[in-house]
């Protein structure tokens, strides 16, 4: 039952796997681009295993900023992961302490994504299960395996890649086949559109939080847009 | 950023990956979340996601370009909408690479 639901799992992780793939050499490629050497690159992705935070610290580091700052920046980065971890909580809290820091520890974007996408949103959608933690590990656990070998040979094959590859764009287009099956009903699509606009006029702030700013707005927005469509709903 | 510098923002960040990645989690059963919010956490990630993607597309150097001549942009909805068509990843990803491709060299 166990194994089962652990392979069901990693096979679910397939449609994001091209996406990690080129995620995972972008942010290689660029944790050396931008000023690391070799050794402290893998250790980095080895231990952080935080594209975003990763990819928004390298600047500041290059940059000889305080570590504080570098810590700070890293954390607003990931509020999103926050926001994630409250979402996944009600089917983690049977598990020991440890046990949740691992799977808190192994959550990704598109393991999130995948799991609450698979869970729904019904009666039963909270509820804990067995099936569901290894369905998860399954998930994440494929998630790592992918992102850590190519991870690496981004890295080491840093210097050789050129620059108009396109290695960045490609990852952007995953990116995007990621998000595209969500936007099937009107509250998501609301979200996304709004979240898109606050991101844009919130470049401006600092620390990177115009995507906190904006994941909270595209939420508010779907919500409301949920709740209205519910109550057009009664009247006919 | 010296050695040891380095190393501590190494071990610093993979502490704040952990933190925020557990915090409910950790948190669990003393802090309690609305059943409404919980239920619209189910759109953050498609949110956080587009946040990270639209700024990508449509600001270049800075200046916010949202038309059908900025191959980028064009090559997002190419790829979205052969996404929802053909539900192929690999297709998508090919539609939005070969629409960026061209209209670079056109535009």
């Amino acid at each position: 039952m166990r194994r089962a639901a652990f392979v069901d799992g990693m096979r679910a992780f397939t449609p994001a796997l091209i996406a990690t793939a080129a995620w995972a050499m972008v942010t290689g490629v660029a944790t050396v681009r931008m000023g690391l050497d070799v050794g402290p690159a893998l250790a980095m992705t080895a231990f952080v295993y935080a594209a975003s935070a990763q990819l928004a610290s390298l600047p500041l580091i290059a940059a000889g900023a305080p570590v504080w700052v570098v810590l700070l920046t890293a954390t607003i980065v990931n509020l999103r992961f926050v926001i994630f971890s409250a979402g996944l909580q009600s089917y983690f809290r049977h598990l020991s302490v440890p046990r949740r820091l691992v799977l808190g520890y192994l959550t990704s974007d598109f393991g999130y994504l995948l799991a609450l996408r698979r869970w729904g949103t019904g009666a039963q959608a909270t509820a804990a299960s067995p099936e569901k933690t290894w369905f998860f590990l399954g998930l994440a656990v494929a998630n790592w395996a992918t992102w850590q070998p190519l991870s690496v040979v981004g890295i080491l094959l840093a210097d050789r890649i050129p620059p108009n590859w396109g290695m960045d764009f490609l990852g952007i287009l995953a990116l995007i086949a990621l998000v595209a099956p969500s936007l099937t009903d009107v509250p998501s699509i609301v979200g996304v559109l709004i979240a898109s606009f606050v991101a844009l006029i919130a470049q401006g702030l600092p620390l990177k939080l115009s995507v906190l700013a904006a994941v909270l707005a595209g939420v508010a927005a779907a919500i409301t847009t949920e709740v209205g469509s519910e109550h057009g709903g009664e009247h006919t | 950023m010296s050695g040891v510098t380095l190393a501590l923002a190494i071990a610093g960040l993979t502490v704040v990956t952990v933190l925020t990645r557990s915090l409910f989690l950790l948190l669990g059963d003393r802090v309690k979340l609305p059943p409404r919010i919980r239920h619209g956490l189910r759109y953050a990630p498609a949110c956080a996601l587009a946040a990270v993607i639209v700024p990508q597309l449509v600001l270049v150097d800075q200046t916010m370009n949202i038309s059908l001549m900025n191959p980028r942009f064009d090559a997002g909805l190419v790829t979205i909408a052969a996404m929802l068509t053909t539900r192929s990843m690999l297709l998508a990803m090919s539609a939005g690479m070969a629409t960026f491709v061209l209209l670079r060299a056109l535009v």
